[in-house]
């Protein structure tokens, strides 16, 4: 590893992503309520009819993507003016293209089952409990793509942080993504007095969050040894590996074995959960941008042994 | 460069018309749609005159910036941006680290400058990112923005793996060199190329230029500059990670990074697929641990 990288009076060698922290946001709720989505159309079609409040819940959570979701992305564009020029053409080589094809088809469907949900709930006749039942599944499927897509968007630049980990990012995402749904419902569970599914939602909550912690401890390595590591990292990281992932994750545990009593830990786990997960993508991509604004970091990462082999 | 026998026909001082292929009179080449063309920078014949720079924010109409002095020798551009799109580096190695120089390097190794400029890289990742198709290869086998296509979402600038392309947040569209797209349909050579006085910009076809540079590397080795070599070349430094080649090519002296330059630049593309499989991967995970959850559920009740 070059560690002696002579810079051009240390003036930026990339140029940052010019995305607000309106993009971390977008990002986070799409996990969120694409997992969602994924999470009540399971409990509906796999839980014998005993789920449907969390099923409910579930619905009109996807729906916070559907509707603030596009608002977001097309805030963050330079000119929002034209942003239906996104579905001019399609490209597999941008992920920016791929998402805002998986955001559509997300939109459409979760609207139709959240619509369905919502006039099904007001006891209206028609067909409407079976019309969500059928949109569902796209809208979960896509679902899935919500809450992984945007790790590839990042992925797929040249942003140190971001393309050193390609993989590991994305299993985090999905996995924070995950864990904010079995969150947020636990909470929609418990807060509402549902029928106690709370648990359910919390072991959940508990795997992605080990997933995920998993995957970050993974991509840490990749960073470390393809030179986007520094102090200031390790101690970004390792408070959002504390915030998101370890002090929810006692949470749960202690919440569990004081069973009944431990409802308020429970509950707090949950929080943390949430907030952990925005905290992670917030930290993802100021930390992504830093990166490419510091040429030694950049530098060092454009060396041929970081090349994907065959290719150097 | 030997006079083009078609200069004769044009004694005059002045034109009261464009001449037809006026590129073949000042390239030495003829621009014809369906051919690849380019820049080649021979850094090692640079003077830092800036010619290019003025050239090029003049037939442009690019907007002036940071009117400043920047502390970085005689280089008070900084770096390309929206409104930069030629950017004359200038490297002091002349009592460089703070000591004071007793002896001289031969042939302008003491002061190393360099008209930067994007290159138009054949496998483009600002091309393969932008999500709207404004980003497109031309006839001419450039890489141009579609002013009237951009929506400013601003995807290309991270993709970009020398740092080019960036979002100008006064019109929110993307702006970088087009190599003179518009000059070229004209059959004119881009502006830099024309303007600069040493032939240190150079414009050409792509195999033409990639004979002339191999052939100055060899040169300069022989007059015993051992350090010269070609950057943006197929194989060679700059032109890795899937890249194959760019067509604004450079030929240096020193190492890439000195010019703030990345010694093996990627394609970001080749990560779409990678952590996109792995995230559905990751999803599919958790739908089956869902799945077995709820099915638990319906089971017992609870
Ligand atoms: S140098 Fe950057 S802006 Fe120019 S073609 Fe290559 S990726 Fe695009
Ligand atoms: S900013 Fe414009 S040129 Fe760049 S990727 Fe977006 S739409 Fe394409």
């Amino acid at each position: 590893m070059a560690d002696n990288i002579q810079t051009y009076y240390d003036h930026p060698q990339l140029k940052p992503a010019p995305f607000s922290w309106i993009v971390a946001l977008y990002v986070y709720l799409a996990g969120l309520s694409g997992s969602s989505q994924m999470v009540a159309t399971i409990a509906d079609l796999f839980g014998g009819g005993r789920l449907r409040s969390l099923v409910r819940r579930g619905r009109y959570l996807s729906l916070v993507g559907t509707v603030i979701g596009p608002v977001l992305l097309i805030m963050d564009l330079h000119t929002p003016q034209r942003f239906y020029n996104m579905l001019r053409i399609f490209k597999a080589t941008s992920p920016m293209s791929i998402g805002s094809y998986i955001l559509s088809v997300f939109s459409v469907f979760s609207a139709l089952t959240g619509g369905a949900q919502f006039i099904f709930d007001r006891a209206i006749r028609g067909p409407w409990r079976w019309i969500a039942r059928i949109a569902q599944v796209p809208a979960a499927g896509a679902g899935g793509g919500m809450s992984v897509y945007t790790a590839s968007l990042l992925a797929s630049t040249s942003t140190p942080l971001w393309a050193a980990s390609p993989g590991w990012m994305a299993v985090r995402f999905g996995s924070s993504s995950v864990a904010s749904a079995g969150a947020a419902l636990a909470l929609g569970e418990r807060w509402s007095g549902g029928r106690g599914y709370g648990r359910k939602l919390d072991a959940l909550a508990v795997a992605a969050l080990s997933v995920e912690l998993y995957a970050a401890h993974l991509s840490q390595r990749d960073y470390q040894t393809k030179g986007v590591w520094g102090d200031r990292e390790a101690a970004v990281w390792d408070s959002i590996d504390a915030l998101g992932g370890y002090l929810p994750l006692a949470l749960y545990t202690a919440g569990f074995f004081l069973g009944r009593r431990g409802r308020t830990l429970s509950e707090a786990a949950s929080l943390a959960t949430l907030v952990g997960g925005l905290a992670m993508r917030l930290a993802m991509q100021y930390a992504g941008q830093a990166s490419a604004s510091d040429p030694r970091t950049s530098l060092r990462f454009a060396q041929p042994e970081n090349l994907p082999r065959a290719q150097s | 460069m030997q006079i083009h026998p078609r200069a004769r026909e044009y004694p005059d001082s002045q034109f009261s018309r464009p001449i037809r292929d006026e590129s073949e009179l000042t390239a030495g080449v003829k621009i014809e749609p369906g051919k690849s063309y380019g820049f080649f920078t021979d850094t090692t014949r640079c003077i830092g005159c800036k010619a290019c720079e003025v050239a090029c924010k003049e037939w442009n109409a690019l907007p002036a910036d940071s009117v400043g002095l920047t502390g970085m020798s005689y280089d008070n551009t900084g770096g390309l941006s929206a409104s930069t799109w030629r950017h004359v580096a200038f490297i002091e190695k002349i009592g460089h680290g703070g000591g004071r120089a007793t002896e001289m390097a031969p042939y302008q190794s003491n002061w190393l400058m360099m008209s930067d400029v994007c290159k138009h890289c054949h496998n483009a990742p600002c091309l393969e990112a932008c999500p709207t198709g404004a980003l497109f290869k031309t006839e001419f086998d450039t890489v141009v923005v579609q002013q009237d296509v951009c929506n400013g979402c601003g995807y290309c600038v991270p993709a970009c793996p020398f740092g080019v392309i960036d979002v100008n947040l006064d019109d929110g569209k993307a702006h970088k060199c087009t190599l003179c797209y518009d000059r070229l349909k004209g059959g004119f050579e881009p502006a830099c190329a024309k303007s600069c006085p040493t032939d240190s910009i150079q414009f050409g076809e792509l195999a033409e230029l990639h004979r002339r540079a191999a052939e100055r590397v060899q040169e300069l080795h022989r007059l015993g500059v051992e350090s010269a070599y070609l950057y943006g070349t197929p194989g060679a430094p700059g032109a890795t990670g899937g890249l194959e080649y760019l067509n604004a090519f450079f030929l240096l002296t020193d190492a890439p990074e000195v010019y703030n330059l990345p010694r093996a630049p990627t394609r970001a593309s080749n990560r779409v697929m990678p952590s996109l499989l792995s995230g559905l991967a990751t999803m599919a995970g958790f739908a089956v641990a869902a799945v077995a959850l709820f099915a638990g559920a319906s089971r017992n009740g609870r």
